[in-house]
């Protein structure tokens, strides 16, 4: 074991930073909203340009070919150089859109689509939960019957995070109607300019509408759009859940550090209801030292299951440990910078810019329970990393 | 960069742990008189060679470096190893006198470890031990120890105590430098982490077989997510113990942040860890005749020495890591 990075991996990290040093965006990401998604779209477009979309993508498929080190120390270049979240518009298309295609579509799927992907000409949505159908995702109704060269669906899903603004959607239907659970499912690309395609947003607690409920009516897909085979779409679905589990957090560890540092300082000025500096207050700093010794942890760990990974070619078990730790952290951290802010931290008017902290708070349930549940992640690890007898 | 033990690496903790489970079985704690290590066992342990493993070899050692010494300090921790295994490694590592420096590594000679308690020294484990050591966080005292002091009932029946007023007025050896506190908070992090796997490994393993109500235990989940709490806190442990290992053979400016971290993470692990196991155990669980309550009382044990919570967390607080 050693933490000593090869020659190419220090000259990627150079490369990454004389880079970034000079273009990222200068502005502030506008908070949500077409114009966020139109900023997305032109940071991806702009870092395609430069020579750094798709990183540890194949060379075939029009990304570098890299490591998943080297998409890790892109991350943390990013972080140091406040470049813009990687967990914005292009993130589903990015890290689990992109990935499924490429491992489970045909030829043609991926020719088209992949390029567009890393040109930020398209972004992507997740059409898998519905109303029903969360953590039991198999229980889905949504439904679609072949008919000649397409397939017809009707139905909804529930939680769409940006349909507005997404051009595709991984979309997982039931097509066989006489099937139960993980069978008779199908895995489609959904051109969400199709027409009997109707979107209503849901307002969260977080005074925003990024989440939505899309529903379908006599809504015709092509069948050259499945990814997968017809009735087989649970097993694509699965590659999916692996790339969003598997190394879906890789690029929040610097950020993480970072933040819990941010708080130290602020802990420095900020004085309590008691009179004293928070930093003086011992359950305080108990706390934000202790997230420091959490957030260091999280690198360990994602320098572990990363290196790791690059020598197995596939992500690790782990992932859901990393989501655990990573969201909990999260918590943890504006729960902390709550209690040192009094008063202010009840401002909010939804604009994540002016209160962040607010914002990080609120969004820490987002966290939570988007992507598979807290509990979720603990069966999954309970299943497959310990082997324990199973409860369902 | 690799974040995980690898070719020599394994096959060193593979022996280690085979050694072990034959040498200091965790098994040696249900007979009395089992605390400490015994000259018998010091001399077996000096004779293949673990006392050097991480000593230069221009000092007699094997030269491996601290990711050795912590892959052999977390298989001593599985078994609940006395911590004068720790002492006497760590005595090894200092310029003493070439015939006491011998007498270390061979064993002939036996290290307890002398903390502070007040104004009194206590002196944990080796009842048999002539030499003590005390580490600060910037020098190393290593003494004969003047008495046998005042026996105090320990609760660890791994690691016996004394108090004793003086123990180190005369040093056989003083170095200044952070150098053996540095093994000492990985060697004992390491430990830690070794009882939090091993009180994983007992749970885990039991509530596949136990059953209630015509399950088994395994499948409810008020059992599944503690256990999933408990490979979340070994995991995040370890790899922050092989990234503090790592730092330190190499020599890395923030080597002290990462093992301070390191020594909190291994510290609330192994404690919730043990915890959890012996709650998750039901009745059996508060047995003397169990594992389980040994595995907490030498995680309190270890996560008072080289770094309690207090200390290492006021430390963190201002670090910085690169
Ligand atoms: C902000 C946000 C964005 C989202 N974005 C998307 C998206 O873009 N695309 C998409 O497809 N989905 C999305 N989701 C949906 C998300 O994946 C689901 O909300 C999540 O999987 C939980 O499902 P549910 O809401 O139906 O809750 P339920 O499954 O009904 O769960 C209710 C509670 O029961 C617990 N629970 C359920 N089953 C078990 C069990 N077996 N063991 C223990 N506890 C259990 C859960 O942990 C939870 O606490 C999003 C959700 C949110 C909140």
């Amino acid at each position: 074991m050693d933490l000593i990075y090869s020659d190419e991996d220090r000259c990627f990290r150079e490369r990454a930073r004389t880079w970034l040093s000079t273009n990222v965006p200068r502005g502030t990401r506008p908070a949500h909203g077409a114009a966020a998604a139109q900023f997305d779209r032109d940071w991806q477009r702009r870092m395609y340009d430069g020579g750094w979309a798709g990183i540890n993508w194949p060379t075939d498929y029009g990304g570098l070919g890299l490591s998943g080190l080297q998409q890790v120390i892109w991350y943390e270049e990013c972080a140091r150089a406040g470049a813009p979240h990687y967990i914005n518009t292009s993130y589903i298309a990015l890290m689990h859109a992109g990935p499924t295609v490429m491992t489970r579509g045909t030829e043609e799927q991926k020719a088209f689509h992949l390029p567009r992907i890393l040109k930020g000409e398209s972004l992507w949505c997740q059409g898998f939960s519905e109303p029903n159908a969360g953590s039991d995702l198999a229980s889905l109704k949504t439904r679609g019957r072949v008919e000649g060269d397409h397939i017809v669906v009707n139905g909804s899903k529930m939680w769409t995070t940006d349909a507005k603004y997404a051009d595709y959607q991984e979309l997982l239907i039931r097509t066989d109607p006489t099937s139960e659970r993980h069978k008779g499912l199908t895995w489609l690309i959904c051109d969400m300019t199709a027409p009997g395609i109707d979107i209503k947003p849901i307002r969260t607690m977080l005074m925003d509408e990024h989440v939505n409920l899309v529903f379908y009516d006599d809504v015709r897909i092509p069948l050259a759009n499945v990814v997968g085979e017809v009735n087989q779409g649970w097993s694509t679905a699965l590659s999916t859940l692996s790339f969003e589990r598997g190394l879906g957090f890789i690029g929040d560890q610097l950020e993480l550090y970072e933040r819990v540092n941010r708080a130290i300082h602020l802990a420095g000025k900020l004085r309590l209801e008691t009179g004293k500096l928070a930093i003086e207050d011992d359950g305080i700093a108990q706390k934000l030292a202790s997230l420091k010794a959490d957030a260091l942890a999280i690198r360990a760990m994602t320098l572990a299951h990363i290196t790791e990974s690059d020598r197995t070619g596939q992500p690790g078990p782990q992932g859901s440990l990393m989501k655990l730790i990573v969201t909990g952290t999260h918590k943890a951290l504006s729960e902390t910078v709550g209690e040192m802010l009094g008063w202010e931290f009840l401002e909010f008017d939804g604009d994540r810019t002016a209160h962040p902290w607010t914002y990080d708070y609120l969004w820490s349930w987002v966290f939570t329970i988007s992507g598979g549940t807290s509990e979720i992640q603990r069966e999954i690890t309970a299943d497959r990393l310990l082997g324990l007898p199973r409860a369902r | 960069m690799f974040l995980a033990p690898e070719g020599d690496e394994m096959e060193i903790a593979t022996a280690a742990a085979d050694f072990l489970a034959e040498a200091m079985p965790i098994d040696r704690l249900h007979s009395s008189g089992s605390a400490d290590m015994s000259a018998a066992m010091r001399g077996h342990l000096g004779e293949m060679g673990w006392f050097a493993l991480a000593v230069p070899e221009a000092s007699g050692g094997s030269g491996l470096s601290a990711v050795e010494h912590a892959l052999f300090f977390r298989e001593v921790g599985r078994q609940c190893g006395p911590v004068d295994v720790l002492a006497q490694v760590l005595a090894a590592r200092l310029p003493a006198p070439d015939d006491v420096h011998a007498a270390l590594l061979s064993g002939e000679i036996g290290v307890a470890l002398a903390v502070g308690d007040g104004d009194r020294t206590r002196v944990i484990g080796g009842t048999n031990a002539a030499y003590a050591l005390n580490v600060t966080p910037d020098r190393t005292w290593f003494a004969r120890l003047a008495d046998a002091g005042e026996t105090r009932p320990a609760l660890d029946p791994a690691t016996s105590m004394r108090l004793t007023d003086g123990v180190l007025v005369e040093p056989v050896v003083k170095t200044n430098g952070p150098d053996v506190w540095r093994f000492g908070v990985l060697g004992t992090a390491a430990m830690l982490v070794g009882i939090a796997e091993a009180a994983l490994d007992l749970i885990v393993e039991y509530a596949k077989v136990r059953e209630t109500f015509g399950r088994k235990i395994g499948a409810y989940q008020a059992v599944r997510h503690p256990c999933a709490d408990m490979a979340l806190r070994v995991e995040a442990a370890r790899c922050q113990l092989w990234y503090a290992a790592a730092a330190l053979k190499e020599g890395r400016d923030d080597v002290d942040t990462h093992l301070d971290a390191a020594k909190h993470l291994a510290n609330q692990a192994a404690l919730a860890n043990a915890d959890s196991n012996i709650q998750l155990h039901g009745g059996i669980g508060v047995t003397d005749e169990h594992h389980a309550h040994l595995m907490l009382k030498h995680a309190m044990l270890l996560g008072k020495l080289f770094g309690g919570k207090r200390a290492v967390l006021a430390r963190l607080l201002h670090a910085k890591a690169a």
